[in-house]
């Protein structure tokens, strides 16, 4: 809405801060888990709350890198390398098919695109008992693999949904000229194709990472062992035993939110152009 | 098809010999996808019709049982709560949080200093992961520890304690709240990039023949943003109804099963009690009623999508 007409003066002001109050508000959970995480266990209980801690604590932080069952860091690597791992499958096989899907042809074109579109709908508990079992009889059954090859189910749809349409925005001009420099379909699909639609790959990437990254059912399912399992399975399991422990809670949760703000932080634009191209968080 | 259309698909087809290469692109990722979703679905329909139990699980031969756990999970007190609870969860968050985020997009469509950037991190709470959001609203919704109830003893409006999460009558309540504090970005970027579809010049007609705000908000914004908001209702009520997560780190479906959604009474069914067919018989059921919704859906986005 570039051509709407900017608001000055006093109406600015206004709704400049109505917005921040609703900000405020909307964000307050956030802010509330953060500051609980830097306080003790006593003040946490305390009444009236304080909003900011009184004393400084980040012995819940400290208590958690060392050894013991709920090392949050060690779970902070499973995480790391599952959702890699995820993303990865996710996109050497989604860019390929978004290309496949948005500049040919084929017969049973449509049939597939169903097929990708249909899978963005299913529910986790279809799936989970039928992918227990099979990953029991291909021996993945507590390994990352497990997570990553269940993960990127996540991806791959949205991923192919989301870059057909960078793929079917670039002129054929451009393919044909790679063409007549000597490229075939495959290397005019890696050189040129690839490295034009490079923010829609981006878009991808981010998305397979964070879909993987907030999963608990394939990583809880699938992935028995404590020290194997993913940081919000690790978030789980310690809700679990230790309830009240809200300092430490905190903290576990805060250190989940990290790469999360991170890609916010840095990789905003992309974020906003993957959720208004009609995809969904699964 | 239109002359000009049929002349640009013959043209393609001159180009490309073989149309048909394309598969070769698409065919990974589908097999795949066959693979580790495709045949699950269908394992999962064969299951519900047998009676699979942890000795049999992984068994080659398992007992074939008919129409037994349908006909067991519809007797099931459990199952009928659960589906309405999930019922009355996706209606309630749906509206609520429609409401909120056509407003915050409404809000934020005008042109301020600060409308893109806070806009921007109102999306924020759509990106936490689940399981956070869950301890978060667990912590808020705590009976001594709650800032909520801090809040609202401050206020005057309790006087004790809620114990929110642990009464019956509340629990449901607390997980609507957190699923709309998740739901609201969504609803306000969709709504948001319909917003920017309608033509500026239409507003600015209508004032010039009287209409007054409320009247072009519902002559002109509504009418206009329909397929918007049809697109955001039904994938929200796709989102919302397979819910599990949240559900199953707030309460895990208690107290007393009051907030047991289709999703967690079948993995609690599959993965607590091992009633692995009756578990696949729930999540069947579960997906039959999205595949129904999905239909609506897929007409929508068909003339544009595919």
């Amino acid at each position: 809405m570039d051509d709407d007409k900017k608001l000055t003066g006093r109406k600015n002001v206004i709704m400049c801060v109505i917005s921040v109050l609703i900000l405020c508000v909307l964000l307050f959970p956030l802010y509330w888990i953060v500051v609980t995480s830097l306080k003790t266990e006593k003040e946490i209980f305390q009444i009236p709350p304080t909003f900011w801690p009184k004393v400084l604590n980040t012995k819940s932080y400290a208590a958690q890198v060392g050894s013991g069952d709920f090392n949050m860091f060690k779970s902070f690597a499973n995480s790391f390398v599952i959702s890699v791992g995820a993303t990865l499958v996710a996109v050497v096989l989604a860019v390929p098919a978004s290309y496949g899907i948005a500049k040919y042809r084929f017969r049973g074109r449509k049939l597939m695109m169903l097929g990708f579109l249909v899978t963005q709908m299913l529910p986790v508990a279809v799936l989970l008992t039928p992918m227990f079992i099979m990953f029991r009889n291909m021996h993945l059954y507590n390994t990352a693999g497990a997570a990553i090859l269940a993960d990127a189910t996540i991806g791959i749809p949205f991923s192919v949904l989301i870059l057909k349409n960078y793929f079917a925005s670039i002129p054929k001009e451009l393919e044909e000229a790679a063409y007549i420099d000597g490229c075939n379909r495959f290397t005019a699909f890696l050189r040129v194709l690839i490295p034009i639609a490079k923010p829609g790959v981006m878009v991808c990437a981010i998305f397979s990472f964070l879909y993987a990254w907030g999963d608990l059912a394939y990583g809880m399912t699938f992935i028995i062992d404590q020290q194997r399992r993913p940081i919000t399975a690790g978030i789980f399991n310690f809700m679990g035993q230790y309830g009240t422990k809200w300092s430490y809670l905190t903290a576990f949760a805060v250190v989940t939110i990290i790469p999360v703000a991170l890609i916010f932080i840095f990789m905003q634009k992309y974020i906003i152009s993957g959720m208004t191209s009609g995809a969904v968080k699964g | 098809m239109s002359d000009g259309e049929v002349k640009i698909v013959k043209k393609r087809r001159r180009l490309f010999q073989y149309e048909n290469v394309g598969i070769l692109f698409v065919l990974p990722a589908f097999v795949y996808m066959l693979v580790f979703v495709g045949y699950p679905i269908v394992k999962n329909v064969i299951l519900s019709f047998q009676d699979v139990t942890m000795r049999t699980l992984t068994a080659a031969s398992k007992p074939f049982a008919g129409l037994a756990n349908y006909t067991a999970i519809f007797h099931d007190a459990v199952f009928t709560k659960a589906l309405v609870n999930t019922l009355v969860f996706t209606v309630a968050c749906l509206v609520v949080q429609f409401l909120i985020g056509f407003a915050l997009a409404m809000f934020f469509s005008r042109n301020f200093k600060f409308s893109k950037p806070v806009r921007g991190l109102l999306m924020m709470p759509w990106m936490i992961p689940i399981t956070v959001t869950a301890l978060m609203f667990k912590f808020i919704f705590g009976t001594d520890v709650g800032i909520l109830n801090y809040i609202l003893q401050s206020l005057g409006l309790i006087k004790d304690n809620i114990e929110w999460l642990i009464s019956t009558n509340t629990a449901m309540l607390g997980i609507i709240c957190a699923n709309i504090w998740i739901g609201i970005p969504f609803n306000m970027i969709l709504i948001s990039t319909g917003l920017t579809t309608i033509p500026k010049e239409l507003y600015e007609s209508a004032s010039i023949d009287g209409a007054n705000k409320l009247q072009s908000f519902f002559r002109i914004t509504v009418p206009l943003l329909k397929p918007t908001i049809e697109s955001v209702l039904i994938l929200g009520f796709i989102y919302t109804f397979k819910v599990f997560d949240l559900v199953y780190v707030m309460t895990s479906g208690g107290p007393v099963n009051s907030t047991h959604m289709l999703s967690t009474y079948s993995y609690k069914l599959s993965f607590e009690m091992f009633k692995y067919s009756k578990g696949s018989a729930v999540a069947n059921v579960l997906l039959v009623i999205l595949l129904i919704v999905g239909i609506f859906y897929l007409r929508a986005t068909k003339e544009d999508d595919m």
